[in-house]
């Protein structure tokens, strides 16, 4: 825990008590430090390029263009559950335009085969290029999808604040550094305040964030990150433990090596004992 | 052009084999084998590199991604290196690997090198494939160096393969070395093409097996290597 007040964003200005403050709590970034109204920092963030990636870096990231940013959105209204960024890399490729892109892919493709030293005329290998390409796009398709459009239908006023964890969700993704698989299971735990999401809703949001070129870090971040804003929880809590074929496959080649990453938020990271909670409810056999 | 001069090498190397059985001659493995091993040279991988890179530029911008930002920017580079190490089974020849390991021995009990881990791609996809190699032979006064059956399965899985044929190049090139009384090969796989993509089907594992020679003859020998293999 970094020393010193952080801190919260909160989407409504409700009356609550401060035990059950809802919100995410950011470490300082380098301008948004004491923005106190919401408005401030939608307006703070709206200068900076705010990609979901630059936030969990905690770094300008400007890669992201503002084409891919305001496509289609043309303002952010203040109490918009999408206040994040995360609709930087969200719908930046739309799903009617996958087929148009196949020939490219697959031109790209028969390239890189031939470069391989293979004959790209043997039977096997004949129609390689288009599944292959098609395969991709299907390994990418979370850049289709928005966790407002998935989750927005399932959240349920509930009187409940009790722990809830989805554990030993299979995850699969793709190294962003090399291209190559990695996979592993997700342990979402959060403690809802009056709104539960619809179980698989969770399940969901782990496909849309892995279905990415991605780094195990920043996959953590993101999932948790989608949970607080959309139900305002008194924490999240995210566990990813995968296998990285970048690893296994080529570079050390250590078979049985894991990488676990986790991302803590509210509740999870002030209290040390619901943490432990949550750590001894996933661990596994 | 590089596959004539591939074909030319193979031929002459076969000669100092000899007999080879007739069931693996002239079959249209034997041909793919022919065109495959050493189609690819070391030293060109280099000067194959700016090619790759810029397909995978095109793929990475193809699939809505921004090739600028700072975890793509070497991407390509990287994906191309990582995907010519995961091929370069194209470089490597069974016979250069082998030829120095065969030792005179006078021993005809089963051999078998188990849970060998094997990792490959997938020819139609272009996606991993992984699992384990179990390789078994009944050898003929000629015994093989332990490691060159694991460095065999290197060479033949480093490739772009289907697992039926992955199982059938590993027993023929054990076959044509050593010539012993039988070869057993047995692949237990996780295809990611069906595991990612696809089906889904998480747990799901492929096995193909070849057997040539007395493990394909008699029931016995292939019912002591298989329960061998079982795992504990």
């Amino acid at each position: 825990m970094t020393g010193g007040r952080v801190p919260t964003v909160r989407h409504k200005a409700e009356a609550t008590s401060h035990h059950h403050q809802p919100g995410i709590s950011f470490r300082p970034t380098r301008k948004s430090d004491f923005a106190d109204t919401v408005q401030q920092q939608v307006k703070h963030r709206r200068r900076q390029p705010a990609s979901m990636n630059g936030v969990c870096n905690q770094s300008m990231v400007t890669g992201v263009t503002d084409f891919q940013r305001f496509n289609g959105f043309a303002e952010h209204p203040a109490e918009s559950k999408k206040a994040m960024g995360q609709r930087a890399l969200d719908t930046s490729r739309k799903e009617s335009e996958d087929e148009s892109k196949l020939p490219a892919l697959e031109a790209a493709y028969v390239t890189i085969l031939r470069g391989l030293g293979e004959n790209t005329d043997r039977q096997g290998l004949l129609k390689t290029p288009l599944r292959a390409a098609k395969a991709m796009q299907f390994l990418t398709k979370g850049y289709h999808e928005t966790v407002y459009d998935i989750l927005n239908d399932a959240i349920f006023d509930e009187n409940h604040e009790e722990m809830v964890i989805v554990k030993d969700i299979d995850m699969f993704s793709l190294c962003e550094h090399h291209l190559v698989p990695f996979f592993g299971k997700v342990h979402i735990g959060y403690i809802p305040s009056k709104k539960v999401v619809g179980l698989s809703k969770l399940a969901r949001v782990v496909e849309i964030y892995s279905r990415r070129l991605q780094v195990q870090e920043r996959l953590t971040k993101q999932i948790a990150m989608a949970i607080s804003e959309a139900l305002q929880p008194i924490g999240v809590a995210v566990v990813i433990e995968a296998a990285h074929m970048c690893m296994v496959m080529r570079g050390v080649q250590k078979m049985n090596s894991r990488t676990v990453t986790s991302a803590m938020l509210g509740m999870f990271r002030d209290d040390p004992k619901t943490r432990e909670e949550f750590l001894a409810l996933t661990k596994n056999k | 052009m590089e596959y004539q001069r591939a074909v030319d090498l193979m031929s002459t190397v076969k000669v100092s084999y000899g007999d080879i059985s007739a069931e693996v001659k002239k079959s249209a493995l034997q041909d793919l084998q022919d065109h495959q091993e050493q189609s690819r040279k070391l030293s060109e991988d280099e000067s194959n590199l700016p090619a790759l890179q810029a397909a995978y530029r095109t793929i990475l911008r193809g699939l809505g991604e921004d090739t600028e930002r700072q975890g793509l920017a070497r991407t390509p580079l990287r994906a191309a290196r990582a995907m010519q190490f995961l091929t370069k089974g194209y470089h490597e020849s069974v016979f250069d690997t082998l030829n120095d390991a065969i030792f005179d021995e006078d021993h005809d009990e089963m051999v078998i090198v188990k849970d060998t881990d094997m990792f490959s791609l997938c020819e139609h996809h272009l996606v991993p494939f992984y699992g384990k190699v179990h390789i078994g032979y009944l050898p003929r006064k000629k015994v093989v160096g332990l490691s060159k059956l694991a460095r065999i399965v290197e060479i033949y899985s480093r490739r772009l393969q289907v697992q039926e044929r992955l199982s059938k190049q590993i027993a023929v090139a054990i076959f044509e070395a050593l010539q012993p009384e039988g070869v057993a090969v047995v692949i237990e796989a996780t295809h990611m093409c069906m595991v990612m993509r696809g089906v889904q089907k998480i747990n799901s594992r492929t096995v193909t097996s070849t057997m040539l020679g007395v493990f394909r003859e008699d029931p016995k020998t292939r019912e002591e290597f298989l329960s061998l293999i079982k795992s504990s």
